[in-house]
């Protein structure tokens, strides 16, 4: 027989090698106790979701399971196991937080932003503007992109919008297949880490840190790497004018009051409604909660304002919000079951102790957690990495002198590179789906490498330079 | 037996879509509260309420996601496999960990809700006194509901072990469908947005 090296095989070998290892680390089940069984607990976890099993249920099922060992006395009946009620406890829990109520209300702000089409008038307002400057189509993509995302939580379907609306028209002007690829893929990804995004929103309920502080703490990294983009595109721009030739002249000679008025009515209108939906969470004024469902209502009055809100299309967002609500929210279940089995049985001490004994410095643990999550985040799904896995190295920052709000800001900006790594990358298989047949994968994946890369620049700049993303929370709330 | 399945998955699509209009609700409502609180005349019932909305609105919609494949998954592996690996592989799981997990809650939450029941539980949150068990009885309902769509999922992956195909789902607006976006792009195009 011959070995054919493709996904199936590499997967299931390094499954096979990682459960061995695994299995060898572990005493023998004679001298097991609680926290090894945590232990095993957290492994088959790992394996069971890489065998493709929906998430949230397959931690449901092991924290229970594993909580009814043991919890488990002789004499009690089976009926009277104490993690019935720690269980139902824990999904009433999900379902009476008071931060997470916010995840809803955004992410039906961004769908009704999605949904209206509200992208395209942007992006031709966003070109008409940057006609001039090099690699135009490019910038104009990422400015769209950053602009959206601070409308929306989530990265939903920006790549295939944003696919079907330029990709054409940069092929058409000459653009580099990778470069036109790289961008759009890149750009739509930046929804995860500008605000309001889910994942911080998800991670200020696990961490306990404040929304609010990751709000603004988010802003600066964001933006950051928005720019890092824009100023990549137009220096190879520059450099290679091949890659991405200029507009023709009738394109850019546009008279510059038609170019305001196009701003005017297609930007600024988007632009004031975000700043209103952060700037009163960031400013104190509202709680995000109020402030998504105000933007939400805002987003609702504009797409009417545009026409562009038929009731097929406000349908289509109420239920892709329940769906899209209902994923992150069962998922959150599931991991409260799972983690307060998880803490019965004591295997975070097993870890803690673990890695305390490595005696690293806190740029070592800093080192290590990053290079975990970045290399989790190739096969998982950032919900699953900031909701299990960030909550196991949580109790160990205090250990290192390390600002939780830090960590979750660092955290955000490395699972941006997931979306980007083959070969999980969703974004390269959205923008394939919307691709003429001559873009290949392959290219699609090749022109995204230049923006991971640059991702991984902008990790490095946020650990030498914390004051990125410190500066503004710090400023405001101390 | 296909329809039998497509009727479990209508079951679930409609409650989970009548409930997904809470969001509109849930927007109105905090909405309203945050306006009359800058104007000086706070609600005592708005948080309350708007904390319930939402639990329902998420729990009632999870039977409706499963039945369009829509709770997350690490597919990585899982799509490289033959349709009948992933249908035992499913079948196997579903028995592992969804049933005892789902049964668990929803045993677990009829007790809860009787408790509360029983003795007329209201919050005690804010001062608004709503009475918190019937939010507290979605917790069975919900899970009811997923047992149901489990059983219809459970018989697709038999299915699929048989015949060596999935059987087709109902269609459903879907986030990246291409041609629902095309037509998002090309209204705009007809309007003369872009041009």
């Amino acid at each position: 027989m011959k070995l054919r090296l493709d996904t199936k095989t590499i997967g299931f070998g390094f499954l096979a090698v990682l459960v061995t290892l695994y299995i060898l680390f572990l005493p023998p089940p004679s001298r097991f106790y609680n926290p090894h069984l945590g232990m095993v607990m957290l492994g088959l976890i790992i394996v069971a979701i890489l065998l493709g099993f929906p998430i949230a249920f397959t931690l449901m099922g092991l924290g229970i399971l594993f909580g009814f060992a043991a919890l488990w006395r002789p004499g009690v009946p089976f009926t009277e196991n104490p993690i019935f009620d720690s269980m139902v406890l824990r999904t009433y829990g999900v379902m009476t937080n008071d931060i997470i109520i916010s995840v809803p209300l955004f992410i039906f702000m961004g769908y009704i932003v999605e949904r209206s089409g509200i992208i395209d008038r942007l992006f031709k307002s966003l070109e008409l503007a940057m006609a001039r400057v090099p690699g135009a189509l490019a910038v104009a993509t990422i400015a769209t992109c950053a602009v959206f995302a601070a409308a929306t939580g989530i990265v939903g379907a920006v790549v295939t919008l944003m696919g079907l609306l330029v990709l054409q028209p940069m092929l058409k002007a000459g653009y580099d297949v990778r470069m036109a690829a790289g961008a759009i893929a890149a750009g739509g990804c930046l929804g995860i880490l500008i605000p309001p995004s889910v994942m911080l929103i998800l991670y200020g309920a696990t961490a306990g840190v404040s929304v609010v502080q990751l709000y603004a703490g988010a802003f600066g990294p964001g933006v950051m790497l928005a720019l890092m983009y824009i100023g990549y595109v137009m220096i190879r721009a520059k450099l290679n004018p091949k890659m991405a030739p200029p507009l023709p002249m009738e394109e850019r000679n546009v008279p510059a009051l038609q170019i305001l008025r196009m701003l005017a009515t297609s930007f600024l209108p988007l632009f004031l409604l975000i700043g209103a939906v952060l700037g009163s969470i960031v400013g104190g004024w509202a709680t995000a909660s109020e402030a998504a469902a105000l933007g939400a209502i805002g987003a609702i009055v504009l797409a009417l304002a545009y026409r562009r809100l038929p009731w097929e299309r406000f349908k289509d967002s109420v239920y892709l919000t329940s769906r899209t609500t209902a994923m992150v929210c069962w998922l959150l279940v599931g991991s409260w079951v799972f983690s307060s089995t998880f803490a019965v049985l004591g295997g975070q001490r097993i870890l803690e102790q673990w890695v305390l004994s490595l005696d690293m410095s806190p740029t070592g643990f800093l080192l290590l957690s990053q290079v975990l999550i970045f290399l989790l985040g190739w096969p998982l799904d950032w919900t699953v990495i900031i909701i299990i896995f960030v909550p196991i190295f949580l109790p160990m920052l205090p250990h290192f002198g390390i600002d939780p709000l830090f960590f979750g800001l660092l955290t955000a900006l490395n699972l941006q590179t997931a979306f980007l790594s083959p070969p999980m990358a969703m974004a390269a298989y959205y923008l394939k789906g919307v691709a003429p047949p001559q873009v290949t994968l392959a290219e699609i994946f090749r022109g995204m490498v230049p923006f991971m890369l640059l991702q991984i620049g902008a990790m490095v700049l946020l650990v030498m330079f914390p004051a990125i993303g410190m500066w503004l929370p710090k400023f405001l709330y101390q | 037996m296909n329809s039998l399945l497509l009727t479990i998955d209508r079951i679930s699509a409609v409650a989970g879509k009548v409930f997904a209009w809470l969001i509109v609700l849930l927007t109105a409502i905090v909405g309203y509260d945050v306006i009359m609180r800058k104007l000086g005349a706070p609600t005592h019932w708005a948080f309350d309420l708007s904390l319930m909305v939402y639990a329902v609105l998420f729990m009632m919609a999870g039977a409706y996601t499963l039945s369009r494949n829509g709770h997350v998954r690490a597919d990585l592996l899982y799509r490289t496999l033959a349709p009948r690996t992933q249908a035992t592989l499913d079948l196997l799981l579903y028995f592992a960990f969804f049933l005892p997990g789902i049964a668990a809650l929803v045993y677990a939450g009829w007790e809860f809700a009787g408790k509360s029941l029983s003795i007329r539980e209201a919050s005690s949150v804010t001062g608004s006194g709503l009475p918190v068990y019937p939010v507290k009885m979605f917790i069975p309902v919900a899970g009811l509901l997923l047992l149901m769509q489990a059983f219809a999922e459970i018989a697709r992956a038999l299915i699929c072990i048989r015949t060596g195909r999935w059987p087709e789902r109902l269609h459903d607006v879907e986030e990246a469908d291409v041609e629902q976006l095309k037509a998002i792009v090309q209204a705009a195009e007809v309007k003369g947005v872009t041009k």
